[in-house]
């Protein structure tokens, strides 16, 4: 049965195969050096050699004092992230959306969608001049209304804000491109129907062009949820510095520093772990809840 | 297909084996050199012999010197922004011809070398030859990175002669176990020197003295502020780290320190003197006395501050003066005896040792050719070579007394030119080939610093690695504890009464462990000297 299915579907298969070599190759045979968790690694005797040591490097993590501050940092920027992120590009797709003049439309889709392709470094040197207290523009600005100028940079309660402000600003137009896309599948005829009945724009966009995307929002919003605690670390790590360690020293900075710079693979991992264990019940419960409240759901 | 693939591959092998024979009649060659080099004799008939059959390179080196088996090699080093490492240097050129290695210069993809290296480590794509910081050594070293070379000192007669007469080298390169996993540069550490400057011509117009202590300090500069209100009178750019210099003015270092009254480990904060210095750093900073941005400013925004009159006090390193002197295009920035803050005299840090040496990666496919260049660059003639370039190339003899070339300006220019003085390229250098470059006007500066040397330096003894590792996480949550809450101090985030409060907690974060293990290590230090 099977061997027949895949004589027949061979072409497809054959399509897919990259695809899932991919997966094998970057995702699973990777998942391999968890092993490493549970030895004191030596990075030159390799895995094998390497002696085990347990939970070891579990409890150190536990036991260290900044563990709590470092957990709950990236929980609070991870669920800002969602929370302020997410509906950003939606916003934007549905403003978009009415837009009728279509070289405007344009226009402003690729401004928008343009940041998204700045590295982390570049995007920091921008932000990091732009909020300078004695050379930012932005500062300028603020001191011609007669405001003392604001250290961003420098206070760790400005550090979230700055961060899920420039996340926003990168990501918005290169993440209403789906919506966009989703925005296209529905039927014209809905808005027709509508409109015979007396919507106006805003009851159109509300009971038409919402519902039409909601599954595509839906399931977004759950691979997000995955990603709630997976950052683009080199920004954050550029970004951030003494003053502001209070609120953005996150798990992907400690591993790096820990990890790579300190050399202590083992630890890394271990923390890395159970970081992922956590994310995968974010997922899940997402899903669950999601399958439970309506139809759409990733599994 | 099948068949032309064994063609192939049969010719491959008969490359191969071509190739290795080579190498080991290379290899051989190599050893009969290496023996003979410390007398400086030319290279033996065997090693020309078979680097003739190797290529044409050798054609263009001097004739009457055979030149040894030619090698190739990587070194990974810094990047520099203001010399940007180039492949026709001078100083790989010598290298070349001195002694047949083509040198490949691989560099830090980041501005901070260390974090670059633990990179290049933990991906395993470590070049053959590689710039460590003694930190670097300690954190890798246990793991396996770097090969010991005290096993391979019969083939670096050189290196074993400099360690031999540069026996606190040897000390701080030593580690628990005896082996010998970095050499540490030596004789450019004049340059490293951090120094206090400050612009004699707005000075002199406005009547103002240089001050002499922390509160001439910031009267100074209060004034300073009044009359230029734009500006911010006192500017530096390593952020927290520029506490090592001023520390040193408190009688004190920042960190981790053995005390120079007791001999002991200890820590910087501990002592009432921090509390005195971040007081005064909170003062400064409130009054807008240093860019509120201090945390975060870089070379290239310290530059703007000095170029356009907006600062007036700086503290650098020494040739900095020289530099900014040539960008300014009026005024003048004259050293600065260190303002004394507390303690009966105020101090620069020691400036004249260095930290960046070499690592041999333990993989290296070029062992011989990598054992060879550490051994030429650690040699009277390398050391010649590498500090003054060569005659009638760089340099001239006027009057029995070498002369740089015109090119050479200041001692950036050697950098920027010819590679010299530029991590990766020297091993034992020759301070008076940059020395000769500085103006009579601007030596001032190396004549006076010396007179202020902080009399501990902020080298750290050796831990083994279980040492290490049973301090890690407490090392890394301390720094974090420790620079949090004294940037938040200084910015008045945390106001001064909660400084013992502070102290208190660093405990919380196993200070004394760290001191204690740290301690220990000191004390094997002293016992094996």
């Amino acid at each position: 049965m099977l061997i027949r299915n895949l004589k027949r579907d061979r072409t497809y298969f054959l399509l897919l195969a990259p695809v899932l070599l991919y997966y094998v190759l970057f995702k699973y045979v990777p998942m391999f050096g968890i092993i490493v968790s549970f030895k004191d690694y030596n990075l030159f005797a390799g895995v094998w050699k390497s002696d085990w040591v347990g939970l070891k490097y579990y409890k150190m993590f536990f036991q260290n004092p900044d563990a709590y501050d470092i957990i709950k940092n990236t929980f609070v920027l991870g669920i800002y992230k969602v929370v302020f992120g997410f509906p950003a590009p939606i916003i934007l797709a549905l403003l978009l959306n009415e837009l009728r003049w279509k070289a405007y439309k344009r226009f402003v889709q690729t401004v928008s969608y343009l940041p998204h392709f700045l590295s982390a470094v570049v995007a920091s040197g921008i932000i990091i001049m732009l909020l300078s207290p004695s050379t930012g523009w932005i500062n300028h600005v603020i001191q011609s209304f007669g405001f003392e100028p604001i250290n961003f940079l420098q206070q760790a309660s400005w550090f979230r804000t700055v961060y899920i402000s420039s996340e926003i600003w990168q990501e918005i137009g290169w993440g209403s491109i789906i919506y966009l896309a989703a925005l296209t599948a529905i039927d014209p005829q809905l808005y027709e129907a509508a409109r015979i009945d007396g919507a106006n724009r805003w009851k159109q966009t509300l009971h038409v062009t919402l519902p039409g995307i909601a599954p595509a929002i839906v399931i977004l919003f759950i691979l997000q949820i995955g990603k709630i605690l997976e950052f683009g670390f080199d920004k954050v790590y550029l970004l951030s510095n003494p003053a502001t360690y209070g609120t953005s020293d996150i798990i992907a900075t400690y591993v790096y520093r820990m990890g790579i710079i300190q050399g202590n693979f083992s630890y890394a991992t271990a923390i890395d772990l159970f970081m992922g264990l956590i994310g995968l019940v974010f997922v899940y419960s997402a899903n669950q809840v999601s399958r439970r409240l309506g139809e759409t759901s990733l599994w | 297909m099948k068949k032309k693939t064994t063609g192939r591959s049969a010719a491959g092998v008969l490359v191969a084996s071509a190739l290795t024979a080579a190498m080991l009649a290379g290899c051989s060659g190599n050893n009969n050199n290496n023996a003979g080099a410390s007398s400086s004799a030319p290279a033996s008939p065997s090693a020309s012999a078979s680097s003739s059959a190797g290529g044409s390179a050798s054609a263009s080196a001097s004739p009457s010197a055979a030149l040894p088996e030619p090698g190739k090699i990587s070194i990974f080093t810094e990047y520099s922004t203001a010399w940007p490492p180039q492949a026709d240097w001078g100083v790989w050129k010598w290298v070349k011809e001195e002694t047949n290695i083509t040198v490949e210069q691989k560099t830090a993809t980041t501005t901070t070398p260390s974090e670059a290296l633990a990179l290049a480590v933990s991906s395993g794509d470590m070049a053959d030859v590689m710039s460590v910081f003694p930190a670097d050594v300690q954190k890798f070293g246990s793991q396996g990175a770097f090969l010991d070379l005290s096993k391979h000192m019969d083939k670096m007669p050189n290196v074993k002669a400099y360690l031999d007469s540069h026996p606190v080298i040897k000390m701080r390169v030593t580690q628990p176990d005896g082996k010998i996993l970095n050499i540490i540069n030596d004789g450019a550490g004049a340059g490293n020197q951090l120094v206090w400057f400050y612009r004699e011509d707005i000075f002199d117009k406005n009547g103002l003295t240089p001050p002499k202590t922390w509160d001439e300090l910031y009267t100074t500069s209060k004034k300073l502020k009044e009359l230029y209100p734009d500006s911010y009178p006192l500017v530096f750019r390593h952020g927290l780290g520029t506490l090592q210099i001023f520390a040193p003015s408190f009688g004190i270092l920042p960190e981790y320190q053995k005390d120079p009254a007791t001999g002991k480990m200890t820590y910087g904060p501990l002592n009432p003197n921090y509390k005195t210095m971040v007081e005064y750093l909170n003062k400064f900073y409130k009054e807008g006395l240093f860019p509120p941005d201090w945390l975060s400013m870089d070379y290239k925004a310290w530059t703007q501050f000095m170029a356009t009159n907006k600062s007036f006090i700086s503290v650098q390193y020494i040739g900095q003066i020289e530099t900014m002197n040539n960008q300014l295009t009026e005024g003048r920035l004259k050293f600065m005896a260190p303002p004394l803050g507390a303690g009966d005299k105020a101090y620069l840090p020691q400036g004249g040792y260095e930290d960046y040496g070499f690592s041999i990666a333990s993989n290296t496919k070029n062992l011989d050719a990598a054992l060879r260049y550490l051994d030429y660059i650690y040699s009277e003639k390398g050391r010649d070579i590498q500090s003054w370039g060569k005659e009638g190339e760089t340099y001239t003899v006027v009057d029995g007394k070498r002369k740089l070339n015109d090119v050479y300006k200041e001692s950036n220019d050697l950098r920027r030119i010819s590679g010299i003085l530029s991590a990766g390229t020297y091993g034992w250098f020759d301070f008076e080939a940059p020395l000769s470059l500085i103006k009579e006007s601007e030596r001032e500066a190396y004549v006076e610093s010396p007179k202020y040397q902080f009399p501990v330096a902020s080298t750290m003894p050796i831990l083994s690695k279980e040492e290490t590792d049973s301090i890690t996480t407490q090392i890394d949550a301390v720094y974090k504890y420790y620079s949090t809450s004294i940037s938040k101090f200084i910015m008045g985030e945390t106001p001064l009464t909660e400084w013992d409060n502070f102290l208190k907690e660093l405990d919380k974060y196993g200070l004394q462990k760290v001191l204690q293990t740290y301690q220990v290590a000191l004390d094997r230090q002293n016992a094996s000297k």
